[in-house]
């Protein structure tokens, strides 16, 4: 596959629409719960098995998910909202039809701010949004023969009327790696404001992309083709790339793009055509009269807005204004609300908040990426950073050896206060203890003080390293290199 | 009173019978099933009884009211409920094959709240095929015959429950209105037919045809019978997103016979020569009159587009049922064709075998209605009609009480006879199909006879004013004896 995006003959245009599964208990129309890893067809209900005379009722939770999505993207939310169904045979669904919102959408007209990726011209695009809705999922169709056996297929239905939002952004996206820039910003966002888990691996955030090329300078948008199911961030990106070269190859022969329904298959790396449009399935949507219509008041939108918490994008500009941190520094501690907790909390023990930032994004974020965690789910408290801090600030300890102490605190938790004690990790500052140190390996190292003494100074480092050698690691650096220089310095003029 | 296998009495006879110790349920409920089997045998009014669990329930019935615990004024009382209402743990069938073997794990709303009244039911009534139909021919289990005429049609689609009311099997019965199926074999089988206003009754385990227009209501001999069930099936369902949270109507106070004041509305669209039998509007006239004598006053009202409302319901109803049917696909329950060959043959072939025609008419209509290009002409145009048609209401509405009409335009025909013209039984529910698209409450009661069958009047009110609709049905009926007709009693 060719890195030679962007393309030299053509303008991308890209526009994504993201299904993102809410955070709730119960199903969106059906009070089954919401519940994996159970055996298939248990989390269900007569009403998302469709039985005959089953009602829907609306999940006022799920409402209330979707607007604190809409109010984080900066949507319109409408007053009046309607719910239709779209109709369609398949065996995951159950009612022969999707409840879903069609010509009266829950909002529309939004934006989000996108951190481009390096080497664009813009450091921030700003990306709008045509619409956000909310929908049922479909259940699910297993044809794998080692589990069903034969040649037949079986229906799960636990995921059938989970409630999802559908996430419409116009096609104001240039590059697959904008695109997948867009995917993160927006699946932090969602996660931000608590609405959505937005795992991709889970399948809870699943991405539709719609493409098309068009000549550098023209205003009119191409053919577009949809590919479906892009389930991870790097099928995003390569599922894109080769829709994009396929069509700059169908135009670069002369031919034209139809519109279609594409998939991606990531062992070959290219997209191939699952349906044309002119197969394209009649949903017959119309309003779904078992469901009134969507009324949100004002002081319901006021409600869900006064309980939203600071976007990141003004916590960032806030780190930045009031610790002082650089852009990009305040950019990766605001990426998730519960990071950012997690700083604050730290810093507002500190009275340096930009040691609290160092320590954080040098140490605790290395270690959680080892043991694959998320800040929530590590057991160091910011308590207990903010105290390892201050206890390295304060000399008990040195830096070194406080940070060897991290991967184990947010692995299993702990005072630092005590481990140190306990592992015997207290900074050595007694003045006689690191003279004695110093003054060993000055003489087991006359040879190198005379080096240093001749003008090489970089010895000193060299010299450093030994005492720290000899005193395990616990010694102040600062304090055994006044120590060490002095003594080098002094001697040579006694 | 009758007993052995005669004709049960009227629910206000059965009630004092219970009270005065005349009579036990088990007793009733026995003289009902026994009735059931042999009359509604012969009538096709029943798809199931319910003979050891009725008689279960009349035991325990019987055992509140010796403790003097009685639930309420059907407490003990047989009744009959359409085929197309579920029970838990029982089977419903809709009289569709679709539904072969269907166990239902859950009790409609209104089924819980008749069993919380200690109402009994003796079984499902026999009805079109998902209450699609007027004549209650296109079941499963063969036609309803009439019990004034078992040649003719006793109206549908709630036939069995109407039947099994004109024929004293039960005093009362549940029907499902969504275009007239109520009122009309209320009308046809000359007894006192209630749809209520949308909403009044909960839809929660009613199997759906047309989900705007569906409603569930009563049958009974009188308006005050009517009025009790009402009562007892009314009321907010969390369940049913379009319930009402109105609480149940207080009709026994409003039935006080005094409709003096009251002003009733005469669509002067409703009463033209054409498509009406000059018996019915005769009847009606005289109805009508029978009410000015009472104390009421009569007004002309116009309702411009009722002549749109039937075009407009056959394309919301089948548009809708188009889509609440299409669960029926042979995979999770019901009927499935053997020995398919892949996912469209499972599809068309359990759904081909599994329909009734008039069903299958129904829903490639309504598939067409919602198509791609079709939309706009059809259904939107339908629900513009529908708007049209609430207003006309909203306006006659507010220079009369009620308004009063045929119930149908014609008397029962001869089953069969419209077999081959579904257009024409269509037209049959020109009176009938305006009060679903505006969800008004619309009662029909028998207001006289022409050739040995029973006409039925009109009465329909504003929204949520059932207590004023029955008070004038209670008003009429207190001055005149239509409603005591029986039908001959079979050989």
């Amino acid at each position: 596959m060719s890195a030679s995006l962007p393309h030299p003959d053509y303008e991308v245009v890209i526009g994504l629409e993201v299904h993102t599964q809410l955070r709730t208990a119960s199903k969106l129309f059906s009070p089954a719960p919401v519940r994996y890893g159970v055996p298939p067809n248990h989390a269900v209900h007569p009403v998302c098995l469709a039985l005959p005379g089953v009602l829907p009722v609306l999940n006022r939770r799920a409402v209330e998910l979707a607007i604190r999505a809409a109010l984080a993207t900066h949507c319109k939310v409408h007053p009046h909202s309607v719910f239709a169904r779209k109709n369609y045979f398949y065996p995951d669904l159950p009612k022969g039809y999707q409840i879903s919102q069609y010509e009266e959408p829950l909002a529309t007209e939004g934006w989000l701010d996108v951190p481009m990726p390096d080497g664009g011209e813009e450091a921030v695009k700003r990306v709008r949004l045509h619409r956000i809705h909310m929908e049922e999922d479909a259940g699910k169709s297993i044809h794998d023969p080692a589990v069903v056996g034969s040649d037949a297929t079986h229906v799960d239905l636990n995921r059938a009327g989970v409630p999802l939002l559908e996430i419409v952004s116009e096609p104001d996206l240039r590059s697959p790696a904008e695109a997948a820039a867009y995917l993160r910003t927006l699946r932090s966002v969602l996660r931000y404001v608590e609405v959505s888990d937005a795992d991709m691996e889970r399948g809870n955030f699943r991405c539709d992309a719609n493409v098309s090329l068009r000549p550098h300078g023209s205003q009119t948008l191409g053919t577009r083709t949809e590919l479906k199911n892009l389930n991870s961030f790097r099928f995003v990106e390569a599922a894109i790339e080769a829709e994009i070269l396929r069509q700059a190859e169908v135009l670069a022969t002369g031919g034209t793009v139809h519109q279609a329904t594409m998939a991606f298959d990531p062992a070959s790396g290219r997209t191939r055509v699952l349906r044309s449009k002119e197969n394209a399935d009649d949903y017959r949507y119309f309003p779904d009269p078992d469901l009134v219509p969507l009324v949100i008041s004002q002081q319901a939108i006021d409600a869900v807005t006064a309980t939203l918490p600071e976007l990141a994008e003004a916590r960032r500009a806030r780190f930045e204004r009031d610790f002082g941190l650089a852009e990009r520094d305040a950019r990766i501690l605001t990426e998730s609300r519960a990071l950012a907790d997690f700083f604050e909390a730290v810093a507002g023990e500190l009275s340096a908040a930009r040691s609290a930032a160092n320590w954080i994004l040098r140490d605790v974020l290395r270690a959680l990426k080892d043991r694959e965690l998320e800040i929530e789910d590590s057991r160091l408290a910011p308590e207990a950073l903010a105290r390892l801090i201050g206890l390295v600030e304060q000399g008990v300890t040195t830096a070194r050896a406080a940070r060897e102490l991290v991967p184990e605190l947010v692995a299993d938790g702990g005072d630092p206060a005590t481990l140190i004690r306990e592992r015997g990790l207290e900074s050595v500052s007694d003045a006689g203890l690191l003279e004695g140190a110093v003054d060993e390996v000055v003489r087991e190292h006359a040879s190198d003080v005379e080096a240093y003494r001749a003008g090489e100074s970089k010895v000193v480092n060299f010299l450093m390293g030994k005492v720290m050698q000899k005193t395990r690691g616990k010694a102040d650096p600062a304090a055994v290199r006044a120590l060490l220089l002095r003594r080098l310095d002094g001697d040579a003029e006694s | 009173m009758a007993t052995g296998s005669g004709p049960l009495g009227t629910l206000p006879e059965l009630r004092s019978a219970l009270d005065s110790g005349e009579t036990r349920s088990v007793a009733l409920v026995e003289q009902s099933l026994d009735r059931a089997a042999r009359v509604g045998g012969a009538l096709g009014a029943f798809t199931r009884l319910r003979g050891e669990e009725a008689r279960a329930e009349a035991e325990a019935a019987d055992a509140r009211r010796r403790a003097g615990r009685s639930l309420s004024p059907l407490d003990g009382i047989p009744v009959a409920i359409k085929d197309n209402l579920v029970r838990r743990g029982e089977v419903t069938s809709c009289a569709s094959r679709i539904l072969e073997g269907y166990v239902s794990p859950y009790s409609a709303g209104v089924i819980e709240r008749l069993d919380a009244a200690g109402a009994i039911s003796i079984g499902s009534t026999n009805m079109d095929e998902f209450a699609m139909g007027s004549s209650s021919e296109h079941s499963i289990y063969g036609p309803v015959r009439n019990p004034w005429d078992p040649a003719r049609t006793p109206g549908g689609s709630s036939g069995g429950s109407a039947a099994a009311v004109a024929a004293g099997i039960v005093p009362v019965a549940i029907g499902s209105d969504t275009g007239g199926s109520i009122r009309q074999p209320a009308s046809f089988c000359g007894v006192v037919g209630l749809k209520p206003t949308y909403g009044r009754v909960s839809r929660w385990g009613l199997v759906a045809y047309a989900s705007s227009l569906d409603q569930v209501g009563a049958f009974g001999r009188s308006a005050a019978d009517v009025a009790t069930v009402l009562e007892v099936i009314a009321g907010h369902d969390a369940r049913d997103s379009t319930s009402l949270p109105e609480p149940p109507p207080r009709c026994a106070e409003a039935l006080d016979g005094d409709v003096s004041g009251l002003v009733v509305g005469i669509p002067r669209e409703y009463f033209v020569e054409q498509g009406v039998s000059p018996e019915v509007v005769q009847s009606v006239r005289a109805a009508i009159e029978e009410l000015e004598a009472a104390g009421a006053k009569t007004r002309e009202v116009s309702l411009p587009t009722s002549e749109f409302a039937v075009a407009a319901y056959y394309l919301v109803a089948t548009a809708e049922a188009s889509s609440n049917l299409a669960r029926y696909d042979g995979v999770r329950y019901g009927y499935r064709a053997r020995n398919v060959n892949g996912l469209a043959d499972l599809y068309q072939r359990s759904r081909s075998e599994g329909f009734g025609d008039e069903v299958k008419l129904r829903i490639v209509l309504g598939t067409y209605v919602l198509s791609a290009g079709y939309y706009e002409a059809y259904y939107r145009k339908a629900q513009q009609v529908r708007t049209l048609v609430r207003r006309d209401f909203e306006r006659a509405f507010s220079a009369c009480d009620v308004i009063a009409t045929p119930t149908a335009p014609e008397l029962p025909f001869r089953l069969g006879e419209r077999a081959e013209d579904p257009l024409r039984m269509y037209l049959g529910d020109v009176y009938t199909v305006s009060a679903n698209l505006a969800g008004l409450p619309g009662v029909s009661l028998p207001c006289g006879s022409a050739d040995g069958m029973p006409i039925g009047l009109q009465l329909l009110a504003p929204p949520l004013e059932e207590a004023k609709l029955l008070r004038v049905a209670d008003a009429y009926q207190r001055r005149t004896d239509h409603h005591r007709a029986r039908p001959p009693e079979p050989a």
